[in-house]
Formats: structure tokens, sequence, C-alpha cells
């Protein structure tokens, strides 16, 4: 695209506000596939989407059964569909552009996490990890829940709901699970309070792997990264870690489903452990050795090359950068304000978080003027080079005569219709007709007096001087530019119309050239 | 049909140039009309005039459907929503006005520039707009709203065109300050300056269907086309007369590629896009020929003339 005029030597993750974002009180927040569309959950049950490219609200989802805060947001595989969960404990399902409720199941608990499947387009089952019970596939037409195991003795126990308070492992309660789908949705990665990542096929509720995690401390957060490839743990030893998938992206069950069977060693334990071995391998661990912080919503990069972390201190909104080589890149600082949601843009280098006061604050790179970008011919050099000049570039009259000469092949044939692919999107499927935004209508005009215009905006009066000839659409050079003198506050005239509809405003920096 | 290759074993000649032909006259404007474009479905076109109206004309039939009333001066530059339902026009009456294409109504009016606006689009998503005006700035509306998201002070002089590219990440500008200007649409800044001669003029930019080159017009004869990331121009396209008027060139891709651009000796020239020789001259209108277009499946060309003809004229291959 556009990647090569754009100056390669910033660094490629964000480093300042840039715009914040307010409707409502915002809890949650999540990108579509490609980052045109930001959905937030707010607190008063609604989830509102904002169109990205323009800031402002795309649409709004509002169900007047549902009135609690939402507490977590997920859009469907290509942005068909949204899947929203709530404090009333309820599952709900949106048709994105009709708008309109697609289903809605209620959960025996609170379900503090919700994923949709994402293998599919337009999904029916997702991934619940309620309050303070094993996390469920939750099928959003028919209703049905299945338990999935959180530790080994858990196998077996089928449909049943849990109505208990403990685990059977006998671990406390009110420690939510973590779990995630893996990239197209065939395992569970499920994070336990053992310290122990599950691999679980959920169609036939069987755990195939275990991987334990050094230190064994309970595991908040799981997080696959965009690409499939790196898995990203959460836990309670303030640590956030980072695996490589090993397994292959679409082979996955069925190289599980081998290992199963092949496996000899007579403790179930220690055969799961040897698959497991085989999925995941501990690559990185991050922590921040001097304040010993927890972490909050930690997740990866779009292209997999940086992790991101909030810290989990409350009155503090310190967001956390690292390469995946485990290098800490930049620590970006907010107001004072608790962190409780961070998303990363699956495209740009864009970091967006969620304050507890409910506002969203978009922090992307600090953008200072290419002065480069100004003149044609202007090469930027990374270093001092030596200049050699030529033997006659000083003569009066040089040899060659001073000709710029195009040194291009003019009967190159030129495509101008092809497109290239985006290598980032490989998977894309175009068939399923991708939603990247919501059509714009424009919302209509409030009729105002007639004479507003004239007069109000421009010093100049009216524009009679408008002879005949100005009043061609024509650029006939030279004789216009003493007419027009623009006055230098030019910015912001058009705040003429304020369409009362949304209470969203915008804090925007001056994006005016000095 | 496909272009053989450079072999001496030419299996599969090109095919004979098949000309175009005056299909229809259509008279209803009346003062000069300054731009015609087809809808990106094909099905309607729309014209512009400085008689203050836009008029939107069904392409099968060739027939006038509705005008746009409301504008309080000439309009100058018009563009199409990617789904064909909205119509942006751009006026010296200093402003722009979104009008839907079904009813007629104009649904929103885009207030902010000081000056003459003189050019518009859509951007591919449909939810900004870009415009160029006389008070030599380029804006950034947000179609929902109608509010200026960005202000860009982008040249010293009244700025011609504006375009934005494949994927709406980039708008091209030029000016008759002669500079063609790379921006990024969302932030504003300027990423490339593609020409900075203070002569010619740039009277047109226009991004290639794929994004990748930009096709310029300038106020010496010249059509040029650059690719902008190495910022070397690799084709020129001469014969036609454009010293005066800012003429709107256009790509032909339905068929074979050709260069389609008005000319101020009153003809339409085509130019085969590879080859760079003019390949057809349309003659018929009576004045200067000031903007073309070309329908997005069918080969089909639109053109429009300035004051001593007032006609937009459709012509079709034989």
């Amino acid at each position: 695209m556009n990647a090569s005029i754009i100056d390669p030597l910033q660094g490629d993750f964000p480093e300042v506000i840039e715009e914040y974002l307010e409707h409502g009180v915002m809890k949650c927040i999540a990108f579509n596939r490609r980052g045109t569309l930001l959905a937030a959950g707010c607190s008063d049950g609604s989830c509102v989407i904002w169109d990205f490219e323009t800031r402002g609200i795309a649409k709004e989802l509002r169900d007047k059964d549902c009135v609690a805060a939402i507490t977590s947001v997920c859009w469907s595989k290509y942005g068909h569909r949204i899947l929203v969960s709530s404090a009333d404990k309820s599952l709900t399902l949106w048709d994105v552009v009709k708008g309109e409720k697609i289903a809605r199941t209620t959960l025996p608990q609170t379900p503090l996490q919700a994923r949709l499947h994402p293998g599919s387009s337009t999904p029916s089952i997702c991934l619940a990890c309620p309050f303070s019970s094993a996390p469920m596939i939750v099928d959003m037409v028919t209703g049905n829940t299945t338990v999935l195991p959180v530790s080994l003795s858990d196998t077996g126990n089928g449909v049943v709901p849990p109505s208990r308070n403990k685990f059977s492992d006998g671990s406390a309660p009110f420690s939510p699970t973590a779990a995630c789908f893996n990239k197209y949705g065939d395992l569970v990665y499920v994070g336990n309070s053992k310290g122990e990542i599950l691999i679980i096929d959920h169609k036939n509720v069987q755990i195939y792997g275990i991987v334990p995690i050094p230190g064994n401390a309970v595991i908040k957060n799981i997080v696959f990264s965009r690409n499939g490839q790196y898995l990203l743990t959460n836990s309670n030893d303030r640590t956030i870690r980072i695996y490589e998938n090993l397994l292959p992206l679409k082979g996955g069950l069925k190289f599980l489903e081998e290992s199963n069977h092949a496996g000899d060693e007579e403790d179930a334990f220690e055969k799961l452990k040897a698959v497991g071995s085989r999925c995941l391998a501990l690559f990185r661990e991050f922590q921040d050795s001097i304040t010993k912080v927890h972490w909050k919503a930690p997740c990866f990069s779009g292209d997999g090359e940086w992790v991101v972390g909030g810290s989990a201190s409350k009155g503090e909104h310190k967001i956390y950068i690292w390469d995946r080589a485990g290098h800490l890149v930049k620590i970006l600082e907010g107001p004072k304000e608790a962190l409780i949601d961070l998303a990363w843009h699956p495209v740009h280098p864009i970091v967006v978080s969620v304050s507890l006061t409910g506002l969203v604050y978009i922090w992307a790179k600090d953008y200072t003027e290419n002065w480069s970008a100004f003149a044609p011919d202007f090469k930027e050099l990374e270093e001092n080079e030596e200049y050699v000049e030529r033997e006659d570039e000083f003569d009066l009259m040089p040899e060659t005569e001073k000709v710029k000469e195009s040194d291009v092949n003019e009967d190159e044939e030129i495509d101008i219709v092809a497109v290239e692919k985006d290598s980032a999107f490989s998977d894309s499927d175009m068939s399923q007709g991708e939603i990247c935004f919501l059509p714009a209508d424009p919302s209509p005009d409030v009729p105002e007096p007639q004479d507003k215009f004239v007069g109000s905006t421009s010093k100049q009066g009216d524009s009679n001087q408008s002879a005949s000839a100005l009043s061609e659409e024509a650029g006939q050079s030279g004789r216009l530019t003493s007419h027009i003198s623009t006055p230098l506050e030019a910015m912001d005239n058009s705040a003429a119309e304020d369409n009362g509809g949304t209470s969203s405003r915008r804090k925007r920096r001056s994006s005016e050239l000095v | 049909m496909a272009n053989s290759s450079n072999n001496s074993a030419n299996t599969n000649p090109t095919p004979p140039y098949r000309p175009y032909r005056l299909k229809k006259i259509l008279t209803n404007h009346t003062r000069a009309v300054s731009c015609v474009k087809f809808s990106k479905n094909g099905k309607l076109f729309a014209s512009a005039s400085l008689d203050k109206t836009l008029i939107v004309w069904s392409t099968e039939t060739l027939t006038k459907l509705f005008s746009l009333i409301g504008h309080s001066d000439g309009v100058s530059d018009l563009a199409w929503s990617s789904d064909s339902t909205y119509i942006c026009s751009a006026s010296d009456d200093r402003t722009l006005r979104i009008w839907d294409a079904r009813s007629a109504e104009c649904v929103k009016t885009l207030k902010g520039h000081n000056g003459f606006v003189f050019c518009v689009n859509f951007n591919p998503q449909s939810n900004l707009i870009v415009s160029g005006s006389f008070d030599d700035t380029v804006r950034i509306w947000e179609v929902k709203t109608g509010k200026a998201l960005h202000v860009i002070r982008a040249h010293s002089m009244p700025v011609t065109s504006v375009h934005f590219n494949r994927d709406g990440s980039l708008i091209v500008s030029g000016s008759h300050d002669g500079s063609c200007k790379i921006w990024d649409a969302s932030t504003g800044a300027c990423l490339k300056t593609l020409i900075d001669d203070k002569v010619p003029a740039v009277s047109f930019a226009k991004f290639s269907p794929n994004g990748k080159y930009i096709l310029v017009a300038t106020l010496d004869d010249t059509l040029k086309l650059w690719n902008y990331s190495t910022g070397k121009f690799l084709k020129i396209y001469s014969g036609h007369v454009n010293r005066v008027y800012c003429v709107t060139p256009t790509f032909s891709v339905t068929g074979e590629k050709y260069i389609v651009s008005g000319s101020e000796d009153h003809c339409i020239y085509l130019w085969d896009l590879q080859g760079k020789n003019m390949v057809q001259k349309l003659e018929g209108h009576t004045d200067t020929a000031i903007s073309v277009t070309c329908h997005p499946t069918e080969n089909m060309i639109v053109s429009a003339a300035l004051d001593n003809d007032r006609s937009v004229r459709v012509w079709v291959q034989r």
C-alpha cells in the first residue's frame, strides 16, 4: 500500500495519546479483523461500534432486555456478528449489519469473557468463561452448554453444569479460569488455577495435552497472537509468558488425536504432559523486576512482533510494550485512572486502552513532520556520506549537456489494474464478504435560516468579485489569488452543525501544517 | 482479448482498434457543463453545471431522470459514493452538498471552505469526503456528521484536484502552484511531494485503479503517468491542447487500456496506455471538452463541454 513512502526510520509502536473517545462509560473493546471498526461494551448494556477511521459512531446495539454492564465483546471472523457478555449473566449475539439481536442465552453465572468460534463466518458457538466456574462451550442457537474440564480429574464430568462452589480439585472459588480458542477454533486452550495449560478438544470434551507453567501460579489470562503462532499467559506470579505454538495451524487436532493413541506411558498425566510438550514451547518471560506489578489485559500486536500489557495497579494507567525478544521498548503513561482493557490494532501501530472512567484512549505514533516529503528529489541520509563530485561538475561548460535525463524505460509495460494481495491477511476468504465498514449515511441537516452562510465564515463578504471570468471553473492562473485572502484561523470553521444525536465528544490535535 | 507478448511468434495479434462513435447529445443544461461522472454501478451518470444544478441521467435510456437544485452558484465537480446512493457536489458558493441520488434531496451541506470549492471525491469506504478549494486548503469531511476532520493548508494557490487511492489511505492533490502532493488520509500529514516546479500548473491528479500510479495533467498540454513511490514518471501523453482549463482525464480499462482526455481544441483524445500513441480523436463538441468519464464495465464514454456547447455527449464503440 503506502508502505513504500512512509518513513521506515520510526519505530513501529505507539508513543502518545492521539485522541480519546467518549460515549457513556465503556468497559471493554474489540477491533474487527481489519481494525476499521472498534466495538465497545458499555456499562448500560449497550454496545457501540466506532468507525475507527472517522473516529465517529457507526452503530449502536441496544437491547431493552439487557441493561447490565457489558463484561466482554467479541467479533466474528469477518465482522458479521458480535457476541456480548453481560453482568446479568447473559450472552447476546448480534447481527452487525442489521443491528438486530440474533440470540440471547442466560448462563448460571456471569460470564467474564466470551469468545465466538473463530473458524466460521457466522458462528453460533462460543466459549464463555464464567465468574467462578469452569469455562464452557455455549451454543447460542440451541442454548446448550458444554462444560470443559479444568484439570485432569475433571474429565468425564460431561454436561452437568457445576452447581458447587469449588472446583473438583479443591481450589478456591472466585478464581475465573482463563480460556481461548486457537486460530481456527478446533482446540481450546485453558489456563487453570494450578498453573497448567490444558489443550482440549471441545467437540469431544477431551484433554489432549497439559503444559505446566514453571512456578505453577494461577493463570489469569491466556491469549493467542493473530497468526496463531504464539500463545501468551498472564499468571499470578506477575509474569507474562510467551509460548511458541508447535502444532500445525490447521492440522493440530489430527496431530493430537494421533499422539493420544500413540503414547505408551502408563500415567495419564505424564502422557498428557509429553504430548503437551510437543504443542507448546516456552519462549520468553516478561516481568517488571523493579515494581513487580501485576499485569492486566496483555495481548500481542497485530503482527505478533510486540507484546503489550497494562499495569493492574490502581490509580495508574501504564502500558508496557516489549518486543518478542524480551526487551522492554516503551512504557506509555496515561492519566491517573486505572486501566481496565487494552487492545492493539490489527494492522497499524496503534494501541487502544480503556480507563476506569469509561474513556477509550487511542495511542499512536507521534507524528513529526517529514520535511523531506516536501521536496520531490530530497533524499534523507541516515548518516553523513562523503560526496565525491564528478570530474566536470564545476566546469563552466560541462561535457555532457545538463539535461535531466529520465533513466526510466519509457516503453515499459505498466499495469494499472492488477492489485497485489495484502500479505497481512493471507487467509482471508473473499467469498465471505468481509465487513470492513458500515455504510455511512449522512444524518440530515437541521434546516436553518437561509442567510447564515454569508458573512459568518469569511471576512471578504459576498463573493461578488466573481465576474464571469472567475466563476468559470477553470484555472486561469494568476488572476485569482489576490482576491481571495484566507483568514489565518481557517481551522474548525465547520463546527456549525452539531447533530446532538450522540453524546460523543472528541479531543483532537491540531492537524494544521505549520 | 489478451495483449500478445513481445515475442516474434505472434499467435494472438492485438485486435484492431474499434473506434468510438457518437451515440447521443444531451442538451439539458443552460450553462457550461463542468463535470460528468458515472456511478460506480454504471446505471446512472450525473453532470454538474455552472447553471447551479446537477442532472442525474439513466445510462440505459440516456434520458434525464431529475435535477438536483439547491446550490446558489455554479457547480464545479461531483463525486459518487461507492454504493451509488449519494452524490457530493462542489460549488462556487463555498459549500459542498451531499445529495441522495434516489430521492433527489439534498441531505447535507458541508460548510467551511473560504473560497470556491473546486474538486471533491469520496473515499472507497464512502465515510469520508475530500475537497479542494480556491482557499488553497484540502479538507477531509466525515460523511455521517458533516464535520471537517482535517483542514490541510496544502498549497499556495487554488487546489485543482483531489483523489483518494484504492484503500482510502492516501490523498493526492494538485494545484495551480505547480505542485502535486500526497497526504496521509488519517492524519493529514504530507507524505510526499511528487512535483514541485512552479510552472506549469498542475490541473489534475488521480490515482490509477490499483493505486500504484498517478495520472497528472499539467497546463502545458501534457499528461504524465507517475510511479509515485519512485517519484519518476513513466509515460507522457501529448497531442491535445490544455493550457487554461482543468480538463479531467480518466483511465479506460473496460477493454484495452487507454487514457481518455478532453482538450481545449474541442476534441476528445484517446491514447494507448502502453504505447502512448493517440488512437482516436472524437470530434463534435463546439467548445472545450472539459470532462470525460468511462462506464465501469461497458465501453462507453460520456463527455461534457463548456459554455459555447453546453452539451453532454455519449460515445460508444461501434
